[in-house]
C-alpha cells in the first residue's frame, strides 16, 4: 500500500503533466480530446474577458441567465449535494457503515462548488467585484434570495474547504493540523446541512420573483421545498453514480474499507434515494394542485412537464425500490442515471427551457457553443483536479498513518 | 425472488410508454395547426344542434349549403332530397321537422349525409367525406361572411309591387282565441315583434320562420313566373350578391296611414297620474325620419304606437320605468331622440371634427332645448297645422359672421425654435365647416346662432364676434394648480390632430403643419440670440 | 387622602399614554402596509393621444447622452417593427394597429413603487427614491442580472459588449433633472401631452376624471394603478391592454410579496436546523453508546461465567489432587509400615 502513495514533491512536478498521466498510457484518444477541451476552453476564457459577454454568449436583455447559470450553477449545486447527505448520513445520523464514501463525497462537494463559484466569474458582468466580495462589504442586499445563496455558498465553500483539509494534511503529513481538522469534523458537518438546506432551497426560491416569466406547472410557492428535496435525491444518486464511475476508473486506488463497505452502501443510498424521489414526486404532485394547474397538462408544455415528472422522477423512485429490494446493483446504477439526468432536466428547465415561455420562439434564448465549450472546459477541469487528488491523496483509501485515528 | 421484480420493472415502464404516447399525440394535434386560411363562405352552416343535449363530443361540422344545393340540381334533385315538408311547405331542418332527441338528430345527419356521399363514392363521382375526422374537423376550413338579410325599404316597396298590396301574403296576427293566423288591416308591423331571436312556444324564431315564408314562395312563384327569384344562401347573405339586388329611386314611403308631422305632446295632461308638465311640445317630422331610418323598429322598438302610450311623464310598467323624458333625451341609445342624433354626429366626419370630443356625459346646454321644444307663438292655436307650420320656422342656413369679421390667417409660433411658424388658415377652415354643415338640417338648426360654431374650437368662451383665444387660458404645460387642463403646445396638437383624425383629414404628420426651418432662418434666429 | 389630584393626574396620564402606545403597537404590526412614498411623482401616458412622433425618444437620447441611432427620429419607417429596450434606449415607442387605427405605444421603466429589481439586488444597487424614480447604482453592480430576470416588465437591459465595465440600463425618470426642477426629457418634448407630470395622486386622479368624461374613449382600467404593487408610471388606453402588448397577468402583489415567504423562512431553518441536527446526532450517538454498554455488559457476564467455571474446575481438580496426593501419602505410610513392620519381622 504505501508504495503506491506518491510524495508531494513528486506530486508537484506531475501536476504539470496533469491530465496527460493516465495509468501507463500517455496519449490515449481520451487525453487527446481533453486536451483539445482545454485549449479551446483556455482561448475562449480569454475571449470572454477581453471581448465581454456578448462576445461568447448568446444571452439578451429578455434572458438575461443562460448556461452558465442554468447549468454550472443549478446543476452544479444540485450534483454536489453528495457532500452534505454523505457527511449527515455517517456523521449526524450514525450511519458508520458509510464512513468510507464521505471523503470522496466531501471532495466532490468541494470541487463542485470551486466550479460554480468560478463559472460565476465567468458569468457576473464584474467578476472583479466578486472577487472581492464586495456585496457583502459594501452594500448588503438582505433583501435578495441571491444574497442568501451567495453568502452561504461562500459559507460553504469554506466549510467543505476545512472538511477537506484532513485529507491533502495527511497526504503532506501535517499530523497535528489535521488532527484539528479532525476534531472539527461535527460542527463543520452541522454547519454544511444548514448551509446546504438553505441555498440547495434557495435557489429554486430565486425564481420566485418571475411568476410572469416561468411556466405556471414549473412555478410554485414550494419551488424552495422542491429545490431542496430534489437535491437530497441528486446528492445521492451522484454519491452511486460517481462511485460506479470510479470504480471503473479508479479500482486500484481504492481500499479495502471502501470497496468492502461500498455495495452495502449502494444499497442503503438506493432506498434513501427512492423514498426522497417518493417524497419529491408527492410535493410536485402538490405543486400542481395547489397551483390547480392540472388544465395544463394536456399541451406541449405539460407533456414535457410529465416527461420531467413521470419519467425521471416516478420511473427512478421505483427503480431504486426495485434495485435495493433485489439486489440489483446495475438497475441502481441505472436509475441513478436517471435521476441525475432528471435533476439537470428540472434545472434546465427552471432557469432556460420553461423560463420565458411566453415569449415567441425567436426571442427564445439557445445557448451558444462557445457557452457550451466553456461549461464542458469547467466540468473537464474539474475532473481533471479530482483525478489529481484522488490518485494521490487518500481519499478512496486509509493513509496507512492515520488508519487507527477514525472514530 | 427475481419474479415478481421483472413484473414490477415492467409496471415501471408503462408511465414511460404513456408519456411517449401522449407526446406524441399532442405533437401531431400541434402540427396540424399549419393550414392555409380559410375560405370566407356566405352559405356556411355549422352542424352543432346536439350541444343543446350535451356538450360536443366531436368537432362541429361544416356545412356549405350552396355547394350541395349546386350539386343536387346538376343531377335534377330538389330540395325533397334533404328537406321534408309540414303544410306543403319546405321545413329548413335536414331531414326532420322537430328535434326528438339526441340519438335520432345525430342518426339522421349520419345516416344522410354518409349514405349520400358513400354512394357518389362508389360510383367515382366527386364528393364529400364520409371519415369521421374529415366532417368532424378541429381545424376549420371556411369561415363564414355570412351577413343578416337587410330587408330594407325598396325591397318591401318591390314586394307591395308585385303582390298588388295584398299584405296580407306576409303580415298576419295570431289570434289566441281561434289558435289561429289572421290578417288584421292596417295593423302591419315588423316580423320580429312576434319572431324572436329564439323559437318560443308556438311562436317560430325569425330564423326559420323567415326562411319557410320567403324561400317556399320564391320556389313557387319562380315556377310560375319564370323569374330567378333568390332561394339560394348567397342570394340574401352574400354582400357583394346584395350589391347587385336592385334598389327603387325614391324609395316610396311605406303605407300605414302613418302621419306626416307629428306634434309630441308634452305638454298634455298624462291620462294616468293627471300630471302635466309646462314643457313646449315638440313638432316632428315623422316623414323625414322615415327616410333617414330603413326601418321602423329602429323607435318604434315593440309596437307600432305612439312614443308616449307606453313612454308616460312618469314612465309606466309597460314602458320598465322608462319615463317620456327618457325615452327622448336618453343619450346611451339609439331610440332616443337625442341619442340618435349623439351618434349622428360622432359618426358623422363632417360633424365628428367638433362633436366627437364632446363627452357623452357633458350636460346639453339650457339653450338647445329650444331647437325641439319650439315655444307656441302667442295667439296661436293647436290646429293639425301647427307641427308643420312651427318646422318652417327653423332656419334655413347656420348662422356665422361675416367674412370680414372672420380672421384670415392665425400665425402660431409657440414651436418656432425647431421649426417655421404655423401659418392656421382660420377663415377658410370655418367657412369649410359651415359649407359642410349646410346638407343637414340637424346641423342648421343647432348652430343657428352665431358664434356657436366658432365654440367648437373657443369651447368655453362666450359666443361673441371675438371670443377669447387658445392662450387665454392654456398657458404653461403641468401647472399643479390646475393638472386636468392642457397647456399651450399640447392643446394646439389636441384639438387640430382629433380634428384632423376624427374628420379623416390626412394631414397629421409633423410636416403637414410644422415646415422645416430653412437654413438661412435658423442661422438668423441664432444670431438673434447670440 | 394622601393622593394629590396632581398625582392622580399624572398617573391617568401615564396608563392613558401607556394604553395608547399599546394600542399603536397592536394596530401597528399586522396593518403594516406600504402604499408607496407620499407625494412622490410619476407619468401618466394617455395612449389614446400618442402620435408616434417619437419625440420622447429624441430628448431621451439627448439628455441622457446617449449615442445618436443610424435613423433620425423622424424616420417613422422605423416603427414598422416591434422594437425592445435596448442598453442605449432608455425607451422607445411601439406601433400596433388595432381595427384599422395605429396606436403608439411608449415603453420604459415602470419606476414600480416597491420594485422587483430593487429587492432582489444583492447589493442594493436599485433604489426606490421618495421622489418617484427607481435609479441604479453602476458603482456598486456586480453584473449578476438577476433584475433582469426578476423585472416583469423587462425593462433593464445590459451592455453586454463592454468587456471591462458593463452596466445596466434603464430609464433614470430623469431623476438628475428632477433635482433642478426639470421635467423630464420625454415629458417635456411630448406635443401632445400625452405623458404628463406630477403627483402620482393627482395623477390618478386626472385619469379617473378622464375615464368618467370619456367612457366611449378609454377602457375602464389605469394600468399600474395597482399592477405588480402599482408603478409611478401610469397608462389609460382607448383598448385593452394586452392588445398593444402589455400583460394584464401579472397581479396586483408587489414584487417583494413574492419571495417574502421564503426569505422569512431562512432564519427559522439556522434557528431550529442544528438543534433538531445535533438532536439526531445525540440520539445516534446514545444508540451508540447503548449497544457499546450492552456489549461490555455481555463480554463481562460471558467473561465471569467462564471463569466461575475454570475456578470449579480448577478447585474441583485441586480437590482430586489433594486427595491423592492423601492417598499417595496414605499409601507411602502404608508401605513404611509395612516396611517397618517386615524389616521388623525380618
Amino acid at each position: 500500500m504505501a508504495e503506491q502513495k506518491d510524495s508531494p514533491a513528486q506530486g508537484m512536478t506531475d501536476a504539470a503533466l496533469g491530465f496527460m498521466r493516465d495509468d501507463n498510457q500517455k496519449f490515449s484518444p481520451l487525453t487527446i480530446v481533453t486536451g483539445i477541451i482545454l485549449l479551446v476552453g483556455t482561448i475562449l476564457t480569454i475571449l470572454r474577458f477581453t471581448q465581454g459577454l456578448g462576445a461568447v454568449t448568446n444571452l439578451t436583455d429578455t434572458h438575461p441567465w443562460g448556461m452558465w447559470i442554468g447549468f454550472d450553477l443549478m446543476c452544479g449545486v444540485a450534483l454536489a449535494a453528495g457532500g452534505y447527505t454523505t457527511s449527515a448520513a455517517c456523521y449526524l445520523f450514525g450511519m458508520k457503515k458509510y464512513h468510507s464514501a464521505v471523503r470522496p463525497a466531501i471532495l466532490t462537494a468541494f470541487l463542485g462548488y470551486a466550479m460554480v463559484v468560478v463559472s460565476l466569474l465567468y458569468d457576473v458582468g464584474r467578476p472583479d467585484r466578486l472577487i472581492l466580495a464586495y456585496p457583502f462589504v459594501v452594500q448588503q442586499g438582505t433583501t435578495s434570495l441571491l444574497f442568501e445563496v451567495g453568502l452561504c455558498v461562500l459559507l460553504y465553500l469554506t466549510v467543505l474547504f476545512l472538511e477537506f483539509t484532513p485529507i491533502p494534511l495527511e497526504w503532506l503529513g501535517f499530523r497535528k493540523a489535521r488532527n484539528i481538522a479532525v476534531k472539527l469534523t461535527l460542527t463543520l458537518t452541522i454547519l454544511g446541512v444548514v448551509l446546504s438546506t438553505l441555498h440547495q432551497s434557495s435557489l429554486g426560491a430565486l425564481f420566485l420573483i418571475a411568476p410572469s416569466k416561468l411556466h405556471p406547472l414549473w412555478y410554485s410557492p414550494y419551488l424552495a421545498v422542491f429545490f431542496f428535496v430534489s437535491s437530497i435525491a441528486a446528492g445521492l444518486s451522484m454519491v452511486i453514480f460517481e462511485g460506479a464511475l470510479s470504480h471503473k476508473a479508479l479500482h486500484h486506488r481504492m481500499g479495502k474499507a471502501y470497496l468492502q463497505e461500498h455495495t452495502p452502501l449502494i444499497f442503503g443510498y438506493a432506498k434513501a434515494a427512492s423514498l426522497v424521489l417518493f417524497g419529491y414526486f408527492m410535493v410536485k404532485v402538490v405543486g400542481i394542485t395547489a397551483g390547480d394547474n392540472w388544465h395544463l397538462l394536456p399541451t406541449p408544455y405539460g407533456v414535457w412537464f410529465l416527461v420531467e415528472l413521470l419519467g425521471f422522477v416516478a420511473l427512478p423512485c421505483f427503480l431504486f425500490a426495485m434495485g435495493s429490494r433485489n439486489k440489483d446493483v446495475g438497475l441502481i446504477k441505472f436509475s441513478a442515471v436517471l435521476t441525475v439526468i432528471g435533476i439537470i432536466l428540472n434545472r434546465l428547465n427552471i432557469s432556460m427551457i420553461a423560463f420565458n415561455w411566453h415569449l415567441p420562439l425567436d426571442e427564445r434564448y439557445i445557448p451558444s457553443w462557445m457557452e457550451i465549450a466553456l461549461s464542458v472546459y469547467m466540468v473537464t477541469c474539474l475532473i481533471l483536479v479530482f483525478r489529481f487528488i484522488v490518485t494521490r491523496m487518500p481519499v478512496f483509501d486509509e493513509h496507512p498513518d492515520f488508519k487507527e485515528h477514525h472514530e | 425472488m427475481k419474479k415478481p421484480g421483472y413484473l414490477l420493472c415492467r409496471a415501471g415502464i408503462i408511465p414511460l410508454c404513456m408519456v411517449v404516447f401522449y407526446s406524441t399525440n399532442i405533437m401531431a394535434k400541434a402540427q396540424d395547426g399549419t393550414g392555409t386560411a380559410p375560405e370566407a363562405r356566405a352559405d356556411l352552416i355549422i352542424i352543432d344542434n346536439m350541444k343543446s343535449y350535451r356538450p360536443l363530443e366531436k368537432a362541429s361540422v361544416e356545412f356549405p349549403h350552396d355547394a350541395h344545393t349546386d350539386a343536387l340540381s346538376k343531377k335534377n334533385k330538389s330540395c325533397e332530397t334533404c328537406h321534408l315538408t309540414e303544410k306543403d311547405q319546405f321545413y329548413p331542418a335536414f331531414k326532420r321537422l322537430k328535434n326528438t332527441g339526441r340519438e335520432e338528430v345525430m342518426n339522421i345527419y349520419h345516416d344522410g349525409c354518409i349514405a349520400c356521399h358513400g354512394e357518389m363514392r362508389l360510383k367515382g363521382e366527386k364528393t364529400g367525406p364520409v371519415e369521421c375526422d374529415n366532417c368532424h374537423r378541429e381545424q376549420k376550413k371556411f369561415t363564414s361572411s355570412r351577413l343578416a338579410m337587410g330587408f330594407d325599404k325598396s325591397l318591401h316597396a318591390r314586394h307591395v309591387q308585385v303582390h298588388e298590396k295584398k299584405c296580407e301574403t306576409c303580415h298576419h296576427e295570431y289570434d289566441e282565441k281561434t289558435k289561429k293566423l289572421f290578417y288584421a288591416k292596417g295593423k302591419e308591423g315588423s316580423c320580429r315583434y312576434c319572431h324572436k331571436e329564439q323559437t318560443q312556444e308556438n311562436v317560430k324564431s325569425m330564423r326559420v320562420s323567415s326562411h319557410i315564408a320567403c324561400i317556399n314562395c320564391h320556389i313557387k312563384s319562380q315556377e310560375k313566373s319564370k323569374l330567378n327569384l333568390p332561394v339560394k344562401c348567397s342570394q340574401c347573405h352574400d354582400a357583394s350578391y346584395r350589391e347587385t339586388i336592385k334598389k327603387l329611386d325614391p324609395i316610396p314611403r311605406l303605407e300605414r296611414n302613418q302621419p306626416n308631422r307629428v306634434m309630441i305632446k308634452t305638454g298634455v295632461m298624462d291620462l294616468d297620474s293627471g300630471e302635466k308638465t309646462r314643457m313646449s311640445i315638440v313638432p316632428f317630422n315623422h316623414e323625414a325620419h322615415e327616410g333617414y331610418n330603413n326601418s321602423c323598429r329602429v323607435c318604434h322598438h315593440q309596437e307600432m304606437k305612439r312614443c308616449s302610450e307606453c313612454h308616460t311623464l312618469g314612465g309606466s310598467d309597460e314602458a320598465k320605468g322608462v319615463s317620456l323624458e327618457l325615452a327622448m333625451h336618453k343619450k346611451d341609445t339609439n331610440h332616443s331622440c337625442v341619442g340618435c342624433h349623439a351618434t349622428q354626429y360622432k359618426e358623422n366626419r363632417n360633424c365628428a371634427g367638433c362633436h366627437q370630443s364632446t363627452p357623452t356625459t357633458a350636460k346639453m346646454s339650457n339653450r338647445s332645448c329650444e331647437v325641439c321644444h319650439i315655444p307656441l307663438p302667442k295667439g296661436v292655436e293647436l290646429t293639425d297645422n301647427t307641427a308643420q307650420l312651427l318646422l318652417e320656422s327653423r332656419p334655413e342656413k347656420p348662422a356665422t359672421y361675416t367674412q370680414e369679421e372672420i380672421p384670415e390667417k392665425i400665425v402660431i409660433e409657440k414651436l418656432s425654435k425647431k421649426y417655421e411658424s404655423v401659418e392656421f388658415p382660420h377663415r377658410k377652415i370655418i367657412n369649410k365647416i359651415i359649407e359642410n354643415m349646410g346638407a343637414s338640417k340637424l346641423a342648421r338648426y343647432f348652430h343657428a346662432e352665431k358664434g356657436t360654431t366658432c365654440s367648437g374650437c373657443h369651447h368655453n368662451a362666450p359666443l361673441t364676434k371675438q371670443p377669447s383665444g387658445c392662450n387665454s387660458c392654456h398657458t404653461q404645460a403641468f401647472n399643479d394648480k390646475d393638472m386636468h387642463k392642457p397647456g399651450i403646445v399640447g392643446a394646439y396638437h389636441l384639438l387640430c390632430m382629433e380634428c384632423h383624425t376624427t374628420m379623416k383629414i390626412d394631414k397629421v404628420g409633423c410636416k403637414d403643419c410644422h415646415k422645416e426651418k430653412s437654413p438661412q432662418s435658423s442661422a438668423l434666429q441664432k444670431r438673434g440670440e447670440e | 387622602m394622601s393622593i394629590s389630584r396632581r398625582n392622580f393626574l399624572g398617573w391617568m396620564g401615564a396608563a392613558g399614554l401607556a394604553g395608547s402606545l399599546g394600542a399603536e403597537h397592536a394596530h401597528g404590526a399586522p396593518t403594516r402596509e406600504f402604499t408607496g412614498h407620499p407625494d412622490s411623482y410619476g407619468v401618466l401616458h394617455d395612449i389614446t393621444r400618442c402620435v408616434g412622433c417619437r419625440s420622447c425618444e429624441e430628448a431621451c437620447n439627448t439628455v441622457n447622452e446617449l449615442p445618436k441611432p443610424a435613423t433620425p427620429y423622424t424616420d417613422e419607417s422605423v416603427l414598422n417593427k416591434k422594437r425592445k429596450l435596448t442598453a442605449t434606449e432608455y425607451t422607445i415607442v411601439n406601433k400596433s394597429v388595432q381595427k384599422g387605427s395605429p396606436i403608439f405605444l411608449k415603453t420604459q421603466c415602470n419606476h414600480c413603487l416597491e420594485p422587483a429589481c430593487a429587492s432582489v439586488c444583492f447589493v442594493n444597487a436599485f433604489q426606490k427614491l421618495p421622489n418617484g424614480a427607481v435609479v441604479y447604482d453602476a458603482s456598486v453592480c456586480v453584473g449578476c442580472r438577476y433584475c433582469m430576470v426578476a423585472c416583469p416588465f423587462e425593462v433593464p437591459t445590459y451592455e453586454y459588449e463592454d468587456p471591462y465595465t458593463p452596466e445596466v440600463v434603464k430609464c433614470t425618470l430623469c431623476a438628475p433633472r428632477l433635482e433642478k426642477g426639470l421635467l423630464p426629457g420625454c415629458v417635456e418634448s411630448c406635443p401632445t401631452e400625452s405623458l404628463i407630470f406630477g403627483k402620482r395622486d393627482d395623477l390618478l386622479k386626472i385619469a379617473r376624471a378622464r375615464i368618467e368624461k370619456y367612457p366611449e374613449r378609454y377602457v375602464d382600467h389605469i394600468y399600474g394603478e395597482h399592477e405588480m404593487g402599482g408603478t409611478s408610471w401610469l397608462y389609460l388606453s382607448g383598448v385593452p391592454f394586452k392588445n398593444i402588448g402589455m400583460r394584464e397577468d401579472l397581479g396586483n402583489k408587489p414584487a417583494p410579496a413574492l419571495t417574502s415567504g421564503a426569505l422569512h423562512v431562512i432564519p427559522m431553518v439556522v434557528a431550529l436546523w442544528p438543534v433538531f441536527l445535533a438532536g439526531m446526532f445525540g440520539m445516534a450517538k446514545r444508540r451508540d453508546k447503548i449497544a457499546a454498554e450492552e456489549k461490555t455488559k455481555a463480554i463481562a457476564i460471558a467473561v465471569e461465567r467462564t471463569e466461575n467455571k475454570a475456578a470449579e474446575t480448577l478447585a474441583r481438580a485441586m480437590e482430586k489432587a489433594k486427595k491423592e496426593k492423601e492417598n499417595i501419602l496414605k499409601r507411602v505410610e502404608r508401605a513404611k509400615e509395612k516396611a517397618a513392620k517386615n524389616k521388623g519381622d525380618t
